[in-house]
């Protein structure tokens, strides 16, 4: 909606969203800072708050690519998360089609164990997840990493979409299975274009938790050939001194495929949150 | 689409399928196209019932069993079972601290939720209002969503650092504070530390849901609130808070579940600590299983931790039921 207001009462509402915009991306600026000024102008008690115009580099980011893997974190990241979004999007499309569509006792009690498995605590999950990956001998594997995540995002996914095929009117299949489709083929040649948003928002979000995981990447890679970004990141912290400079680095590329996705999918996702929300 | 609509499901609770007033039913409706439309039914859920059976209902199971049998990592690998017992429930449940753990676990969530509750609702009507800007705006106050929450660790670990942390510089500068505060070191602001960097990363959650429901609101109900002469704070209340009340309710049981068992802020910040000022039921389980290698104990902690989280649910989930009949 918008409704017309006067013209300094929308100035005054732009210096309200930029004061507010300020502090909220206050911790971005900061590690951009961090990332582009040597570390010694920084490790100061008073640190400079705008960069030094005779201190800027980008050393921190030339080194991080030169000395650290990475460029390897990141495919690895690319990988799991691929795989992860591509999964849960064909598993709750097709799950969220069933639970929306058909009202049997399996869909019912599917839909109860779903609202239920968002209660099990990652941490718990985690130890038998462990063990049965360890017995397949699937631990250090990134599969067992992707399998995982889209295991944890399909909960939510699957009700997200069935709030999007819930908005699909029933007629409109049947009239495709009346013209001679299949089940099956008004579900892929009519339904699943019309879920084009929903399918859009269930894939960034299962990208963005994926990208985003550090308990599932870190406990079943201890290999550090199948590190994920996040898992480096952590790396870096815990350690006698912290490269700071280097790390924001590393936390800055993470985060631009996820800002690309997020700035291509986000007029999808507001939608594709109000059916999810409000129907699930 | 009305926000106000009760969820369908819960309108017809167990409805037997034969009798239920299927939408998808085909004009003819002979037995043999009854069979192909339940195997079509059970075909299509079969892919979301293999990844939730095999790597949440399984994994539940071998935990229920190891909180039954186990003790240590090594009994995992060992195939002869141990007895059943509730020995590990015992020690769980008679183990000093695990009420302080559950306090601080409902303190975390509480205190993330409410105040990203409210920055995520006072953005999402900041944004639903034109203005120029807006859309640049916009992306920008909701990405920290698309942040890995590593990321965001390490950002507010930086900041927040004793010695050489930018929020101490600036508490400093602006009089706050004299002396610089040892954040995440201290057990009085561990926790709060800790909340800060988990507000930051779920607020846009709320904004993104909510401002989608404002989105649904016709201006002209705001423009005609204003012609009776409705006040900003009777604006909010009449028109503004019932369009995102139900919406508001299920982003806040969501996020308060996800919140209640965070593991991705807190381990990378504290590890628990200091002191286990920031040891909640999540990092708890996973110090036993992965510090101590205590698995049976970790798992009785972690089924223990979803009949609290359960228990919770049940509590909001009235109120939930209620906003949506």
């Amino acid at each position: 909606m918008s409704t017309t207001l006067s013209r300094p009462r929308r100035w005054s509402l732009l210096a309200l969203a930029i004061a507010v915009t300020s502090v909220l991306m206050f911790p971005v600026y900061w590690m951009i800072m961090t990332s582009i000024v040597p570390s010694e102008r920084l490790l100061v008690t008073e640190p400079p708050l705008i960069p030094p115009s005779d201190a800027t580099s980008i050393s921190a980011y030339t080194s991080a690519l030169r000395d650290l893997p990475v460029l390897d974190w990141l495919w690895n990241s690319t990988l799991t998360t691929v795989g992860a979004a591509v999964l849960s999007t064909v598993v709750s499309t097709l799950g969220g089609y069933s639970l929306s569509r058909f009202r049997t006792r399996g869909q019912q009690a599917m839909g109860f164990t779903l609202l239920f498995s968002r209660m099990l605590p990652g941490t718990l999950l985690i130890i038998p997840v462990f063990v049965l990956f360890a017995t397949f001998g699937m631990v250090n594997n990134l599969w067992s990493v992707t399998l995982v995540n889209t295991a944890a995002t399909v909960p939510f996914t699957t009700w997200l979409m069935k709030g999007f095929v819930d908005a699909v009117p029933v007629e409109i299949e049947q009239a495709a299975m009346i013209d001679g489709c299949g089940r099956a083929g008004a579900l892929w040649r009519v339904i699943v274009p019309l879920l084009k948003p929903g399918i859009a928002a269930t894939f960034t979000y299962a990208s963005i938790l994926t990208w985003g995981d550090f308990l599932f990447a870190r406990t079943l890679m201890g290999n550090p050939d199948g590190w994920t970004v996040t898992v480096g990141i952590a790396s870096f912290i815990g350690e006698f001194s912290v490269d700071w400079s280097g790390l924001m680095a590393v936390g800055l590329i993470s985060m631009v495929p996820m800002i690309l996705l997020f700035l291509l999918l986000e007029p999808f996702l507001a939608k594709g949150m109000t059916t999810g929300s409000v129907k699930g | 689409m009305s926000i106000h609509q009760p969820k369908a499901r819960e309108r017809h609770p167990a409805a037997p399928s034969s009798a239920s007033p299927d939408p998808a039913r085909p004009p003819a409706g002979l037995v043999r196209e009854h069979r192909r439309r339940s195997l079509f039914a059970y075909l299509t859920l079969s892919p979301t019932l293999a990844v939730v059976g095999l790597l949440m209902a399984y994994p539940l199971y071998v935990a229920i069993d190891l909180s039954l049998r186990g003790g240590q990592i090594a009994d995992l690998l060992n195939l002869e079972r141990n007895p059943l017992t509730l020995d590990n429930y015992r020690d769980v449940l008679t183990a000093p601290g695990l009420l302080s753990d559950v306090l601080r676990s409902v303190v975390y969530t509480v205190g993330v939720v409410v105040p990203a509750f409210a920055l995520g609702l006072g953005l999402a009507i900041l944004l639903n209002k034109a203005f120029p800007g807006r859309r640049i705006i916009r992306p920008l106050v909701l990405l920290p969503w698309a942040v890995p929450g590593v990321v965001v660790s390490a950002a507010f670990s930086w900041m927040l650092d004793a010695s050489y942390g930018v929020v101490n510089h600036l508490l400093r500068t602006v009089g706050l504070i004299e002396d610089n505060v040892a954040w995440l070191a201290d057990p009085d602001t561990a926790l709060i530390a800790v909340i800060l960097p988990t507000v930051w990363k779920y607020y846009p959650f709320f904004t993104l849901v909510l401002l989608a429901q404002l989105q649904s609101v016709p201006g002209e109900l705001y423009e005609a609130a204003r012609m009776d002469g409705a006040s900003p704070l009777q604006q909010f209340l009449h028109v503004t808070w019932p369009a995102v009340r139900a919406a508001s309710s299920l982003a806040i049981v969501i996020t308060g579940i996800g919140v209640f068992r965070e593991f991705d802020f807190i381990y990378p910040l504290t590890g628990g600590g200091p002191n286990e000022a920031t040891q909640t039921l999540a990092i708890r389980i996973y110090n036993e299983a992965f510090q101590y290698f205590e698995m049976g104990t970790a798992a009785a902690l972690g089924i223990v931790t979803m009949a609290i989280c359960g228990l919770l649910l049940k509590f909001a989930g009235r109120s939930v039921r209620r906003e949506f009949s």
